[in-house]
């Protein structure tokens, strides 16, 4: 069977892409299904840091499209989490060396080679954004609970609806502590704003920087209330579909949680 | 949590509902900003099919989108020449 190809997008830079491809992709690999990460950012890569596998690159994604090299030559495994492959962007070329063309010749071989390919898209509507939809299925927009970032969504959900792509929203960084004080607008405004299914909310969480801080997987941090989330959204997209989305709350007893729900907190 | 109360009570709005009333409007007004290259390949259609009833002054035309507060309108202004007597089909 053919892999699925799904793009991670958002438009507005900084809301949180590369997190949720590395986290994504590390959570299909521990359900069991063969993970291709691959770093469509030319010029400006990270995916390779927040996996922790910045040391093992050889090949990059422009020598795979280039034919400079094999995919198996480029495709770095992971040693902590089996199945999870990384496809590195390169650092020294710009966006504007892959072409769309050359991009679906890559992809046909990687939905051969692995179950999942998930593309970690710049920033921008551009050339790289292009770049990254072109072969894909599904798409998962990141957005963050903020005017902006819900706007430039708008903007990239407007673009995919067009190539035929119905769009999941992640919604990244919420303080539940701000929502429940009608300080940060909840998920529901969110996706009534956007009118989109969501894929999954994921909380504020420290541990985010502590996992990109030492490269380890935020999924394999067990307390990591993000990584959860994470864990929660791939196993909404590999065919549990109706798993319920958990909503970010205030910690704490239930006298938060009472006047929390009279919108006192 | 006292000063939430404090708001509710003097019916201050919360941040966020400012925030959504301002982001339903802004997403409005982009989806009816139309680019230039849209409205030249309309005005070329549009003066297309006018011919085929009037002559008009191709280089006094106006196109443009009209906005007020609430309503967004196409106004296409065009002199007439003359009306083209057309044998009919
Ligand atoms: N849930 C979270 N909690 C705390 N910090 C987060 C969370 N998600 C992302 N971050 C942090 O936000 C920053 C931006 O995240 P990330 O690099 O994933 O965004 P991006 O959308 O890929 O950015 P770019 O557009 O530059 O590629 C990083 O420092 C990351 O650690
Ligand atoms: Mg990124």
């Amino acid at each position: 069977m053919e892999g699925r190809i799904i793009v991670v997008t958002s438009g507005k830079g900084g809301v949180g892409k590369t997190t949720a491809t590395a986290s994504i992709g590390a959570a299909l690999a521990l359900e069991g299904k063969r993970v291709a990460v691959i770093d469509m950012d030319i010029g400006l890569r990270n995916l390779d840091v927040v996996l922790g596998l910045e040391n093992r690159i050889v090949f990059n994604i422009v020598d795979v499209v280039n034919g400079r090299c094999n995919l198996r030559q480029a495709a770095i495994r992971d040693r902590r989490i089996e199945n999870l492959f990384l496809v590195p962007a390169s650092q020294s070329d710009n966006k504007d060396v892959l072409t769309t063309a050359g991009v679906d010749r890559a992809a046909k071989q990687l939905r051969k080679e692995f179950d999942y390919v998930i593309m970690d898209s710049p920033a921008g509507i551009e050339r790289g954004f292009e770049n990254s939809v072109t072969a894909a299925d599904e798409a998962i927009v990141v957005c963050t609970p903020d005017v902006s970032s819900i706007r430039d969504a708008d903007r990239v959900i407007g673009l995919l609806y067009s190539r035929s792509i119905t769009p999941r929203l992640v919604v990244n960084r919420i303080i539940p502590e701000m929502v429940a004080k009608g300080d940060m607008l909840s998920h529901e405004d969110v996706m009534e704003v956007l009118s989109i299914d969501l894929a999954g909310l994921v909380p504020m969480d420290e541990q985010v920087v502590i996992a990109t801080n030492t490269g380890m997987p935020l999924v394999l941090q067990n307390d990591s209330k993000a990584g959860q989330a994470f864990r929660r959204i791939a196993r909404r997209l590999n065919g549990e579909p109706d798993l319920p989305v958990e909503v970010p709350s205030v910690k704490g007893g239930m006298w938060n949680r009472f006047t929390q729900k009279l919108g006192l907190k | 949590m006292l000063n939430t109360l404090i708001r509710k009570l003097s019916g201050h709005e919360p941040s966020k509902v400012t925030a959504k009333k301002r982001l339903q409007f802004a997403l409005v007004c982009d989806k009816l900003e139309v680019n230039d290259e849209t409205l030249n390949c309309l005005q070329n259609d549009i003066v297309e099919v006018i011919s085929k009833y009037f002559e008009i002054d191709q280089t006094s035309l106006e196109l443009k989108v009209k906005r007020d507060d609430d309503t967004s309108a196409l106004v296409f202004n065009t002199p007439i020449l003359c009306v083209r007597r057309r044998s009919r089909v």
